[in-house]
């Protein structure tokens, strides 16, 4: 099958892309959403998109070598309720119109890879889009063991890092660190707040580096931390992605 | 001494109506030990192998130095009852029945467990501990001191352990010979002890109680006269037998006539109601009289009037003792007339409750789970051969370093030698895999003083030593083979750790020694606490100067063995609010996508006395516990009804309410947000310390639709900020822990107490003479924090007479906002948070409140 693969710059959705692949499934083009250009803060807050780390995704289509399309966030979350349906200013519309312009210029693409875990939440949004755009849904993670999951990622060669912390037991500290070194401490945060392993509650963003399927890797030259909320129990904090080169494998 | 084999010792423990099981409180410095030392050189069980190796209780080198008790001892008595005084043994279950001859006779040996427990205030944890595991406690008051502040305190934690009291007078000599008190005054003496004695106990129980009638009486016998420490005492009982035969009534209608407004007129040869000229007390005529008349003739060596009183009253003196004269004579007689050890002896097995007596009504306190399930028949039943229920009072060090034996009580059941059985501790929650091991026990053993005999199995209803839990218990826990058995209840302390202060190894790389030895230290004492702060300091915490001064000592010199630097003491303070919160408070959670909506408010006066007390309690059923709390503080019952929990730790004076109206998922989310309560109650805001009294109502939340995105990792640290934010704006206050102070002295020596309290912040709101003594009382309420060295400021401006007794009392708001530089609040967060190790300064409110 011909996918279009949804890129968030985030572990999840690229990882899905690599199951894709070893599924057989072939992929043409991808796809994000980034927060507006004049938006106030990097983090939008969404309920549905990982807005840090857009600054890197610019560099996803010439690392995969694929088009890659993209689009503002204009909408908001609007309709905030379990079930979804078609809701005019929603932030799912514009995922939405985003499909409609992939399938514009790729009218073979069948399927839409996504890289959602647990959040029905999200999964649910994906799964009325595609049906409305008759398309087919690819979810390899979904409910899957997270700590065997983040393992498993590591294994396959996927280089991500940290650059969103939300979460209690988290903080600066953990921002730049790669998968494998977090993993320990998110098995500890886990006994102990029930927090997600692979931060599927929004616990923390990451940005992959290098993965397989990239035919060069992202190198970050430049960062800066921005705190995103302070507080000393469980602050928010992310990295801005100031500079970075492609380099080859 | 009483000899016995352990087989011997074993047989007594099946009698379970036959044994006593008491402790012995006091004051400070009234004489328990003294008097403990007459019984046991009276009645003591050693083992045969042991015998020889005689003493018992204060054996610790620091107990005989400073001459205070300072941990608990245990010690097993035996006597046998003379067969004419089986009659004053009543009550179904105070004896067992034999059969000799062919007839059926009570069984007159009796098997009396007795710990000796503290007196000095810091160690009142082991009065607790000793209280839980008996059933009748001897308090012993001196009669010259009067009741004293020590006095109260433990025998209102007996009577609300349901304990029955029996009352020793003790020190009668110092009354006789030092203050030359007329019959009269020391019989007014007498009786206003009994009557202060009788107000705690109708205070704190009374005599409709599942108990029965538990007043003090001298004419029923339950209140005995003596002195410990020259080996002598009685009660009514003894006299009225003298004059039994006399006046041809029954010994206990006599009794009725020895005690009280009893008249007896020495023409008429009657008894009234009413004084004339002619007649005289009872008490005085009959009872004192003669004491008198021994004490006269002796002390003033009148030699043969005291040639025919020892010819009177049937004293045989031996050789040597003839020859004696004055205060040694005065011993040997008044310890030949009236010995100690029978009077004793006999009042215990009267009028204590036996173990099948006592736990009849003991159950209902002691256990807590169903009152119908099969643990709670068999520990009412007192059934040897029901499931085995042990309640692990206390840990007692052993010779081998480290390890400990288990001290506790067998409820029912039996625990054996080789069994296995189900250790739950404090944090058990049955059905629950946490706090909860199934281990073998090793060894059973009997603990007798220090020395330990092996034993192959203790029944129901006896004190018994375990070998091999220590591993598995901090301080206490419940020992059952009934795999639905819920916890037998933790013991309350009359006394909280609010003296605390840092220890670190002088030489760092003796690190690991000092953590192991501050969990041995933990162990051995029933409530010091010992805090590994996140920052690396390692707190102990206790109950006084005193009291920390010797868990320092065991620490240095038994547990950790290596030098030790200390702090000096720093008190605990509770944080608590003194309005409502000027708003309702909003938080974020990390991801945005989920709010609480709280405020936070003080709570009424007196409730979280009540909560620390027990009186509200969390295990309580919801639907009663509405009712006292809307009718004592006027909560409202629906939302009385919705308390959430209490915290830290589950059961502190905090509560937690729902006061939100329809709001979906909330129940998803409860778990985390009483997390991150039992957190911020914990750790408040200001600096770290425990909240107290504060009310925390969760008015709205709105959550993200998707149970992923509101799991703890997300809740928990809202909760948290929520509930900080609300301290915040409800105008935070702290708490400093106040003492109360009771100082005996002369009067000379008042004024030097009233400067050296002023200086400290103490006031004085008691100042009583002591009744027929030239002693003065002094009770004021001093702030911990300024207790430091109290006792040897006092000692040095009232010329060493003034003795203070200190006593946690209650918490106090320290004047002045926390948050306002320059008060004195604010500089002790400040210096608590830069200990702790905390960021400086208390964080501002935004870093709690988000914006909508």
């Amino acid at each position: 099958m011909q996918v279009v693969g949804l890129i968030s710059g985030g572990k999840d959705s690229c990882y899905n892309l690599m199951c894709a692949v070893r599924e057989g499934h072939q992929i043409v083009a991808l796809a994000n959403l980034h927060p507006p250009k004049d938006a106030k803060s990097d983090e939008l807050d969404s309920y549905m998109y990982q807005s840090v780390g857009a600054d890197g995704v610019e560099l996803y289509g010439e690392a995969m070598q694929l088009p890659l399309y993209r689009r503002e966030i204009t909408g908001e979350p609007k309709n905030q309720k379990s079930d979804y349906e078609k809701t005019d200013g929603d932030e799912v519309e514009d995922l939405f119109e985003l499909l409609c312009e992939v399938k514009k210029h790729h009218p073979e693409v069948k399927g839409v890879s996504a890289g959602a875990i647990l959040s029905s939440y999200q999964k649910v949004r994906v799964e009325d889009i595609c049906r409305r755009l008759d398309l087919v849904p690819l979810c390899f993670l979904w409910e899957r063991e997270q700590n065997g999951l983040l393992a498993e990622m590591v294994e396959n060669g996927l280089d991500a890092i940290l650059i969103k912390v939300a979460a209690i037991g988290l903080g600066e500290q953990h921002l730049g660190k790669t998968l494998s070194e977090m993993a320990p401490i998110m098995k500890v945060l886990q006994d102990k707040y029930g927090v997600h392993p692979c931060g599927e509650g929004g616990e923390f963003e990451s940005f992959v580096r290098d993965c397989p399927l990239f035919k060069k890797r992202i190198v970050i030259d430049e960062t800066e931390t921005v705190t995103h909320q302070d507080d000393p129990i469980a602050p928010v904090f992310y990295l801005r992605l100031k500079k970075m080169h492609l380099e080859d494998k | 001494m009483v000899n016995f084999t352990v087989d011997e010792i074993r047989a007594l423990m099946d009698r379970k109506r036959n044994i006593r099981n008491m402790s012995v409180i006091a004051h400070v410095d009234h004489g328990k030990s003294t008097l403990t030392d007459s019984l046991v050189s009276k009645a003591g069980i050693i083992a045969g192998s042991k015998a020889g190796e005689t003493r018992f209780t204060d054996t610790r080198k620091d107990e005989q130095e400073r001459c205070i008790t300072i941990k608990s001892t245990a010690i097993s008595l035996f006597f046998e009852l003379e067969k004419k005084d089986l009659e004053f043994v009543k009550g179904e279950n105070q004896f067992e029945t034999v059969e000799v001859d062919g007839k059926k006779e009570k069984y007159n040996g009796f098997l009396i467990n007795l710990i000796d427990s503290p007196g000095h205030v810091d160690f009142s944890s082991e009065v607790t501990a000793a209280l839980r595991v008996t059933d009748g406690a001897l308090v012993v008051v001196d009669c010259v001191s009067g009741v004293c502040v020590q006095t109260e305190t433990v025998l209102r934690q007996a009577i609300a352990e349901r304990i029955k009291p029996v009352l020793f007078m003790n020190k009668m000599d110092r009354a006789l010979l030092e203050l030359q008190l007329g019959a009269e005054e020391l019989f007014q003496t007498f009786q206003r002890i009994v009557e202060n004695i009788n107000v705690i106990i109708a205070t704190y129980g009374d005599d409709d109680g599942p108990m029965g009638p538990i007043m003090v009486d001298p004419s029923i016998g339950n209140v005995g006269f003596g002195s410990g420490l020259h080996g002598w005492a009685f009660t009514l009982k003894q006299f009225a037998e003298m004059y039994a035969g006399k006046f041809g009534v029954q010994v206990d209608k006599l009794m009725k006539n020895l005690w009280g407004d009893r008249f007896f007129d020495l023409k008429t040869k009657k008894w009234s109601s009413t004084q004339t000229d002619e007649s005289k007390r009872g008490f005085c005529q009959f009872v004192l009289d003669p004491i008198f008349m021994v004490f006269d003739a002796v002390m003033n060596i009148k030699k043969d009037k005291t040639a025919a009183l020892v010819e009177k009253l049937g004293i045989k003196l031996a050789n040597d003792e003839k020859d004696l004269e004055g205060k040694p004579l005065m011993k040997v007689f008044m310890r030949k007339w009236l010995p100690a050890g029978d009077t004793m002896l006999q009042m215990i097995a009267f009028h204590l409750p036996s173990p099948v007596t006592a736990q009849k009504y003991r159950m209902e306190m002691l256990y807590e789970g169903p009152h119908d399930d099969e643990a709670a028949v068999a520990i009412k039943t007192c059934d040897p051969n029901g499931p085995l229920m042990m309640y692990i009072s206390k840990m007692v060090p052993t010779s081998d370093k480290g390890r400990f034996y288990a001290f506790g009580r067998v409820f029912s059941g039996k625990v054996a030698t080789g069994m296995k059985a189900r250790i739950q501790g404090p944090n058990y929650v049955p059905g629950k895999k946490e706090d909860l091991y199934e281990k073998t026990i090793q060894r059973t053993i009997l603990m007798m003083g220090r020395f330990i005999e092996p034993i192959e199995d203790i029944p129901s209803g006896n004190i018994a030593g375990l070998v091999g839990v220590d591993q598995y218990l901090v301080k206490g826990g419940t020992i059952t083979t009934y795999k639905d058995a819920h916890n037998m209840r933790v013991m309350k302390f009359s006394v909280s750790p609010v003296v605390r202060v840092a220890v670190e190894a002088k030489n760092p790389a003796d690190l690991p020694k000092l953590v192991e030895g501050l969990k041995r230290l933990a162990k051995s004492d029933p409530m010091v606490q010992c805090i590994f702060e996140e920052s690396g300091e390692h707190i102990i915490a206790g109950a006084g100067e005193l009291h920390l001064e010797i868990c320092l000592k065991d620490l240095e010199e038994d547990h950790a063995c290596i030098p030790l630097k200390k702090s000096d003491p720093v008190v605990s303070y509770r944080e608590t609010v003194q309005s409502e919160s000027n708003q309702i408070c909003l938080s974020k959670s990390p991801n945005k996508h989920n709010r609480l909506h709280c405020t936070a408010q003080p709570m009424p006066d007196g409730l979280a006395d009540d909560i620390e007390g027990g009186t509200v309690n969390a295990r309580d059923e919801f639907k009663a516990r509405a009712k006292i709390l809307a009718e004592k503080y006027e909560y409202d019952v629906t939302e009385a009804r919705k308390i959430w929990c209490f915290g830290p730790d589950g059961t502190g004076p905090n509560l937690l309410m729902d006061v939100t109206k329809g709001v979906q998922y909330l129940n998803e989310i409860k778990d985390s947000v009483v997390a991150g309560f039992q957190w911020a109650t914990r750790e408040g805001v200001l600096s770290d310390e425990n909240m107290r009294g504060v009310r925390f109502n969760v008015h709205d939340v709105t959550l993200h639709a998707d149970a992923i995105h509101r799991g703890g990792g997300q809740i928990i640290p809202t909760a948290r900020r929520v509930f900080y934010a609300s301290v915040l704006t409800a105008e935070p206050r702290l708490l400093e822990p106040v003492y109360l102070v009771e100082i005996q002295c002369p009067e000379a020596a008042v004024g030097g107490i009233y400067g050296v309290l002023n200086r400290r912040r103490g006031h004085v709101f008691e100042e009583s003479q002591v009744t027929g003594t030239p002693m003065f009382v002094v009770k004021a309420y001093l702030p911990v924090n300024e207790s430091f060295g109290f006792t040897a400021d006092l000692r040095s401006n009232t010329g060493g007479q003034a003795f203070p007794q200190c006593v946690f009392d209650h918490w106090q708001v320290l004047p002045g906002d926390p948050l306002e530089a320059g008060t004195k609040p604010n500089q002790i967060v400040l210096d608590t948070r830069k200990r702790k190790g905390l960021k400086e300064g208390v964080p501002a409110l935004d870093n709690y409140l988000d914006k909508m």
